[in-house]
């Protein structure tokens, strides 16, 4: 049975494709998304019932020409395919990847593990300029606990 | 460590977090000898990782559960009701570190409010001037900044956007605390080095939890016997109806039986009525503890919400102290607002996988997309108000769901109250506004996190019709019985409930102590 989804080009095509409708940021290369797919599909692959709902999604998408679909009908087409498991599982597995993935985490701007570089004490965890240094400690009337 | 005879009838402490690490260390401080029942392993600070989803996947409390109720954690979170940790330590090592003492009308809530339909309000068996020393103990231990002539942390990028929005709707009592994190070393703990990792375990260990304190030196005394991976399961008792031992499963399923003179049970608001519910006899028909019908009743989770908002201008939320910035101007109980009880707003930052995940969960397209390209200039608040209790909120066994062992899972329902609804959508416009003064360009209002803040299931009462525990957490039907965690919680208070828990347990260790020492127990 899982030898129906395969992580055929032509099926890392379409949830390549169907991932960036999802998640249409203009910055990000193939790459995530790509990696996104391949997770997908490994995470459909735990179960049989998750493999059959996969490969009957992927042979929708075929069926309707999802491939050559311009970037507003393809959002239209998975708005009317958003409730279906098929549309939940690619949702799940590929946001959890997609935004896992540490390329998205440096174009996002954010610089993921820090206590091996002695944390943001000495690297701008308090860099932010742009407004005045409020007060830290509690005001003054307050001390009546 | 000291290893203790399976048949000697110790204190038997089920769990190891805010309540149970407490108990452990008080107790065996005492000269009280102790076995402490942890379900899950023994992580020391160096196995922790800096990544969210593998931390959630080493830490988290994942054992099947279920859920019901109109709350929309039952639609995203099907099977995930709480965050919490299955480890030493318990969820003292992914808590943030707020730690606000309960206000004094939040211990009288039925008199104070008055009766709201719907909610099961009642009030606690103890006044705040009762617990003020105990808030004094449990504030020194933990090291909360603010208090004691411990200083405050500095200023992180999320808390100057948020004290200055603050300045800005003319909100006067916000600080960086007070909060559980060391500014400056202090007790065998350094300072923060701001890394920006709390949820997933603090590496360098300036955070207070009972593993960095408790539980260390609860070993040291020689009287604790720490056994992790060791799930409770059941507690027996004798024919007078005395609790007398605790079943247990190591982490390959066999059973094993440590004889008891005293328990207590500190397994979070979901595991602890669930254990007293699977320990159910012919005696206690309707689980261990419950004449009263309470057990597992009046669950509460806090209102929780969050507001991560965007600017034209970076602010790098995610470095430093998660959440040392608390607001306390909507606190106050102003039944004007249109809801009874108040909210704290306190800093919030999640990574980009978490935030993907969790700020609206199930949405794709731009919408979203928008709110994960500006991840870099998006500060951050959580929202922390009383929910309120309700009989029909409850956490149950499972007719249908089973745990790896083949035992019952815990259902758990909620359904929000009508004050909860209104109390959040005051929250979120009052946050909005918060951020727009200090220029905010667009906002996502984020609906709650599968909950940290579990409360109020096996409940303290003056009555022994109305709870399950006495006014020093003790189970009415069963003298020694104890429980030491939120579950005591008669109603929730809008403050982070770690602290307060600490408290009682120092307070229940204390009777405790006496009661062994005395032999009444």
């Amino acid at each position: 049975m899982n030898n129906y989804v395969n992580n055929t080009p032509n099926e890392q095509l379409l949830l390549v494709k169907m991932l960036r409708v999802m998640f249409p940021h203009k910055n990000f290369c193939d790459g995530p998304y790509e990696e996104a797919a391949e997770a997908v599909i490994n995470a459909a692959k735990s179960t049989p019932g998750q493999v059959i709902i996969l490969y009957n999604g992927l042979r929708e998408l075929e069926t309707n020409s999802f491939s050559t679909l311009d970037a507003v009908a393809a959002t239209t087409y998975l708005k009317g395919i958003e409730k279906t498991s098929f549309f939940a599982s690619v949702q799940g597995s590929g946001l959890v990847a997609l935004y896992n993935n540490h390329e998205v985490w440096k174009k996002l701007g954010y610089e993921g593990p820090s206590f091996d570089s002695g944390g943001y004490l000495n690297r701008g965890f308090n860099d932010l300029d742009w407004l005045p240094e409020p007060r830290i400690s509690e005001y003054e009337e307050e001390n009546d606990q | 460590m000291k290893k203790i005879s399976k048949d000697e009838s110790v204190v038997v402490i089920v769990g190891s977090g805010a309540g149970g690490g407490t108990m452990a260390f008080e107790l065996t401080k005492a000269g009280i000898p102790c076995v402490v029942l942890e379900a899950g392993p023994y992580l020391k600070h160096e196995d922790y990782v800096n990544d969210e989803w593998e931390a959630f996947g080493q830490m988290a409390w994942l054992d099947s559960r279920s859920t019901s109720g109109s709350w929309r954690v039952s639609k995203d979170f099907p099977e995930l009701p709480t965050w919490i940790v299955k480890a030493v330590g318990g969820t003292t090592t992914h808590w943030a570190g707020a730690v606000p003492r309960f206000k004094e009308y939040e211990f009288k809530t039925l008199s104070t409010y008055g009766k709201v339909d719907g909610a099961n309000l009642l009030d606690w068996p103890i006044t705040l001037d009762e617990l003020a020393p105990y808030y004094d103990l449990a504030e020194i231990a933990l090291g909360a900044t603010h208090r004691h002539g411990r200083p405050p942390l500095p200023a992180n990028n999320n808390y100057k956007v948020f004290a200055n929005g603050a300045m800005g709707v003319q909100y006067k009592h916000y600080a960086t605390g007070p909060y559980a994190t060391n500014a400056e070393p202090y007790d065998e703990r350094p300072g923060s080095i701001q890394d920006g990792f709390n949820f997933q375990g603090d590496k360098n260990g300036s955070k207070w939890s009972t593993l960095v304190r408790e539980i260390p030196r609860a070993i040291k005394t020689g009287l604790c016997d720490l056994r992790p991976e060791s799930q409770a399961v059941q507690i027996t008792h004798d024919a007078a109806g005395n609790a007398d031992a605790v079943l247990y499963l190591d982490a390959e399923g066999n059973l094993h039986r440590q004889a008891a003179k005293a328990v207590c049970v500190a397994g979070n608001s979901i595991e602890s009525p669930r254990l007293l519910l699977l320990s159910a006899s012919s005696m206690f028909p309707d689980g261990l503890a419950n004449s009263s019908g309470q057990v597992g009743r009046n669950y509460m989770r806090h209102l929780t919400g969050s507001v991560y908002a965007r600017f034209d201008k970076p602010v790098h939320m995610y470095r430093g102290e998660t959440m040392a910035g608390i607001i306390a101007d909507e606190q106050p109980h102003d039944p004007s607002r249109g809801f009874v009880g108040g909210y704290y707003m306190e800093t919030l930052a999640l990574g980009p996988s978490f935030l993907a995940s969790f700020a609206d969960p199930g949405a794709w397209g731009a919408d979203f997309t928008e709110i994960m390209d500006a991840y870099s200039h998006t500060a951050g608040m959580w929202i922390v108000g009383e929910d309120m209790p309700q009989s029909s909120n409850r956490v149950t066994l499972s007719s249908s769901k089973r745990d790896k062992w083949d035992l019952p899972a815990a259902n758990v329902h909620y359904d929000d109250h009508k004050n909860d609804l209104a109390m959040r959508a005051h929250a979120y416009e009052k946050a909005t506004n918060l951020y727009e003064s200090v220029g905010s360009t667009g906002r996502q209002l984020t609906p709650p996190y599968p909950s940290t803040h579990n409360l109020g299931t096996l409940r303290m009462s003056a009555n022994s019709e109305d709870g399950v525990l006495d006014n020093y957490g003790r189970a009415h039907d069963v003298k020694n019985l104890f429980v030491s965690d939120g579950s005591v919680m008669t109603t929730g208070a809008s403050a982070n409930p770690t602290l307060t828990i600490v408290a009682l347990a120092i307070r229940q260790a204390e009777y405790l102590v006496k009661q062994l020492k005395s032999g009444e127990l």
